[in-house]
């Protein structure tokens, strides 16, 4: 019998560092000159420093390194794809295996929030020009974060009723969980930025409205927009996009039940999340099924042995075909990628985490769309429509986290270059 | 089977079934402690020092020093000599010889003047112990007129080593205190009063850190502290270091020396022996791990010797001794270029660091390739070497003559771990 982990959907999938292990970790750091983990950081968190303040029993000036470089710094600690960032291009794997530099970066954050810490502070006084965030996801948070150290009063426009976008309602708790969001939002908000709940932009206050408040404006809508295929018997109860799916299960807290046997269908670290929550949250039998090859998917190894170590099973080049059933969902049907195979199984719950595309952003302003529905920005992430800017995963695509904080922080830079050129401050 | 060779070993006239011994410590306090290590495979034991003078000791007593992850580099202790009755220990060691008579037990004693040393010789004798050790070196007594105090004093050192030469006819051994310039000084009045051997290391007087919490040092007893003795890997080169010079001392020279300090590993042991120590004590590493330990110092020791062909210790005994010359009288005629494997180099740039701020800026550090390049300011001090964290990366290499020095075969490491 192999040993499958039982866990519960807010248990945390991993273990933090102690301060000894942490030293322990640090101590195996080769401290290189031209740190190459440094450089692999889209957002500039500078792991070389922060483990070499480890090193040198600074744990303090390590939390002060990772929040004034990356403001997600804890939330990115846990959801980074490390093996293909920072830790793939650290000098030990040439000796063993890569320093764990995601778990000591959570290391370091951990202690901030135990000693209290708050590394960051606004000016006290304030500029003149008002600036607001639609949304706040990632890069709306990165930005906002960046503006109001500046001395910017920044307001956040935020649909939902709580703060975090993708990581309070798209990620599996078990891989980040809510306190730990809710420790990098509480350092936004110590900056004295400004969180408006509940409210769309485009439907609950129109942009117009923004636009005669608020000097500058960035977009960070993200993609919540649902991808279901065309393929039939899709409407049926018990079909769900990964999107929703999650969204219930977060908003649950882990209450939500979906159903005895599940099928997912995709490949990304969305589809892994939506799998590992069904099983946490009580499916009996969970079965992942993506239409390529493993080494195809762009989900991180790491997110895949996790799943496999839930007992979760993955079956590649498997399409979906149909869903079957009657008045609700019954059966799934697949084609295989080989044009021959074929597979029929019983299921209650299907969820799709086959993408998500971006919502009707033309309904906000009158932006240039690319093909795909999302906001065409220039290297500052300044958009068509003059003073708004844009970022994150409404500009990239499906991107990850710490690739949305890079671009809410070079928005953030766009925009003052902005507001200077205009002469307001 | 399991390797099988000689350990035995003579030190002052005793046949020693292997030459690791508990030195006189809290190891071995009392019967059962003492037991235990002989069941182990310990060849014998200095018994915790025994004084007319019973200890009061303070809580706590001991701390430690650390490096990055590494626990126990250096150890502080506080302890005196034994909080027991002194009849009580003499009682112990009877009975620990009537059941193991084939261990070997040697009395550590201290007294305050030369009355008091005789009395304790006395008492040795009556139990008959094998060895005597005097222990002239405990930094951290309540009373001056004890321990290292008496260690740094010659005239007392021999004076007290004389009273017990001439109340026993059991060896006695004199035990060094490493807090002294010139440690041949009271090793040769201990020989002048009557001593047949030396033991050196005691503890090195010290304070291992300062508590941030109470503005004191460790450990803390009642919101202070006091200086203490310092013990462990840590001072292992303190150790080897007046050893070496104690038998390279005209005087001193074959005298039977039992070697002390930061002894964990058989490695650490034979470094002991290949400068000439003909037995050696261990207490920090028990402390830390437990009796056990003599495990993996004696099969270890006997994989070395068979790998070398060696039958006996008399073998290998003081082999390194007389290769620890004079600074004056090294060869300085060449240096050894380093030679850098760019396979093997992981890129680390720890070289290029140390090279430049510490060194002479003969690295030159390629950015592109992050590899290391040798420029002609090399002056040979591997110095990258000892940094470079990779096994066999950077080695000595070329070997380049000064101008005008004469050539001629010179001996190289070849070997690095």
């Amino acid at each position: 019998m192999s040993k499958v982990i039982k866990s519960t959907f807010i248990s945390e999938a991993v273990e933090g560092f102690t301060p000894r292990t942490a030293m322990e970790e640090a101590s195996r750091c080769l401290l290189c000159h031209d740190a190459p983990c440094s450089k692999g950081c889209p957002a500039g968190t500078d792991p070389g420093k922060f483990i070499r303040s480890i090193r040198f029993r600074n744990v303090k000036g390590a939390a002060e390194t990772i929040r004034e470089n990356n403001i997600l710094g804890g939330s990115c600690a846990r959801v980074c794809p490390y093996d293909r960032l920072c830790e793939e291009a650290c000098s030990r794997c040439g000796i063993d295996r890569p320093i764990e530099i995601g778990k000591l970066q959570r290391f370091a954050i951990e202690q901030e929030e135990a000693l209290n810490m708050t590394v960051l502070k606004a000016p006290e006084v304030k500029k003149e020009a008002k600036v607001a965030c639609v949304g706040s996801g990632p890069a709306s948070l990165a930005c906002a974060a960046k503006l109001a150290m500046e001395g910017y009063e920044v307001t956040i426009y935020e649909a939902e009723e709580k703060a975090g976008g993708v990581l309070t309602y798209g990620i599996a708790p078990a891989r980040l969980p809510q306190h730990v969001v809710d420790h990098d939002i509480e350092t936004v908000k110590n900056l004295g930025v400004k969180f408006v709940f509940n409210t769309r932009v485009g439907k609950d206050i129109t942009l117009e409205k923004l636009q005669e408040d608020y000097a500058a404006i960035f977009v960070g809508a993200g993609l919540w927009l649902e991808k279901l295929p065309e393929i039939p018997g899709v409407e049926l109860p018990g079909v769900m996009a990964a999107a929703d799916f999650l969204k219930k299960a977060r908003k649950s807290e882990g209450t939500y039940n979906p159903g005895r046997r599940v099928i997912v269908i995709g490949g990304g670290n969305v589809a892994m999340d939506s799998a590992v929550s069904a099983k946490l949250l009580g499916a009996e039998k969970v079965d992942i099924y993506y239409r390529r090859t493993i080494e195809e998917a762009p989900a991180d190894m790491a997110e895949f042995q996790y799943v496999l170590s839930l007992g979760i099973s993955i079956t590649t080049n498997f399409a979906p075909a149909e869903v079957l059933g009657t008045d609700k969902v019954e059966a799934m049907k697949f084609k295989g990628r080989d044009g021959e195979s074929e597979a029929k199984v019983a299921v209650d719950t299907v969820i799709f985490a086959i993408g998500q595309g971006a919502e009707d952003m033309g309904s906000i302003a009158p932006f240039a769309l690319n093909e795909k529905g999302l906001i065409v920005v220039d290297y500052s992430c300044k958009t068509s429509v003059d003073g708004i800017f844009a970022g994150g995963d409404v500009t990239l695509g499906g991107k990850t986290v710490v690739e949305a904080v890079a671009s809410g922080k070079i928005a953030a830079v766009g925009m003052m270059n902005y507001l200077a050129q205009k002469e307001v401050n | 089977m399991g390797i099988k060779k000689d350990l035995s070993i003579d030190f002052l006239g005793v046949r020693c079934e292997n030459p690791f011994f508990l030195s006189s410590s809290p190891v071995g306090s009392n019967y059962e402690m003492v037991a235990k290590a002989f069941e182990s495979g310990w060849g014998g034991v200095y018994y915790k020092t025994i004084g007319i003078f019973v200890a009061d000791e303070c809580s706590p007593r001991f701390d430690h020093v650390k490096k990055e992850g590494m626990p126990w580099l250096g150890f502080k202790n506080m302890e005196q000599i034994s909080d027991k009755p002194t009849e009580v220990n003499f009682d112990n060691m009877y009975k620990l010889k009537k059941a193991y008579p084939e261990k070997i037990m040697v009395a550590s004693i201290m007294g305050s003047n030369e009355q008091e040393w005789r009395q304790l010789a006395k008492m040795c004798d009556e139990v008959g112990v094998d060895l005597i050790e005097g222990n002239f070196s405990c930094p951290q007594m309540t009373s001056h007129a004890m321990g290292s105090d008496v260690g740094t004093n010659p005239d007392l050192v021999r004076a007290y080593s004389k009273a017990v030469a001439e109340t026993t006819k059991i060896p006695f051994i004199a035990k060094m205190t490493p807090n002294i310039t010139d440690m041949c000084i009271p090793a040769i009045a201990a020989m002048e009063g009557g001593a047949k051997g030396i033991s050196a290391i005691n503890t090195v007087k010290s304070i291992t850190n300062i508590d941030l919490e109470n503005m004191t040092a460790m450990p803390v007893v009642n919101g202070k502290s006091s200086i203490s003795g310092y013990s462990g890997a840590a001072v292992k080169p303190i150790a080897l270091r007046f050893i070496a010079q104690m038998l390279q001392h005209e005087k001193l020279r074959n005298v039977p020396m039992s070697g002390i300090g930061g002894i964990e590993t058989w490695r650490d042991s034979l470094e002991f022996l290949l400068l000439g120590c003909r037995n050696l004590q261990v207490t920090t590493s028990v402390m830390q791990y437990g009796y056990r330990i003599v495990e993996d110092m004696s099969n270890g020791l006997m994989h070395w010797m068979d790998e070398r062909g060696y039958d006996k210790l008399d073998d290998f005994v003081g082999k390194a001794l007389d290769n620890i010359i004079p600074a004056e009288d090294l060869n300085r005629d060449f240096k050894i270029l380093p030679d850098f494997d760019n396979e093997k180099c992981v890129g680390c740039g720890r070289c290029y660091v140390s090279c430049f701020d510490a060194g002479h800026q003969a690295i030159d550090w390629n950015a592109d390739k992050r590899r290391p390049e040798l420029n002609e300011k090399c002056v040979g001090c591997h110095l990258c070497l000892n940094v470079c964290p990779v096994a066999d990366c950077i080695m000595p290499g070329e070997v380049k003559w000064k101008d005008g020095r004469q050539q001629t075969d010179i001996i190289l490491k070849k070997n690095y771990e």
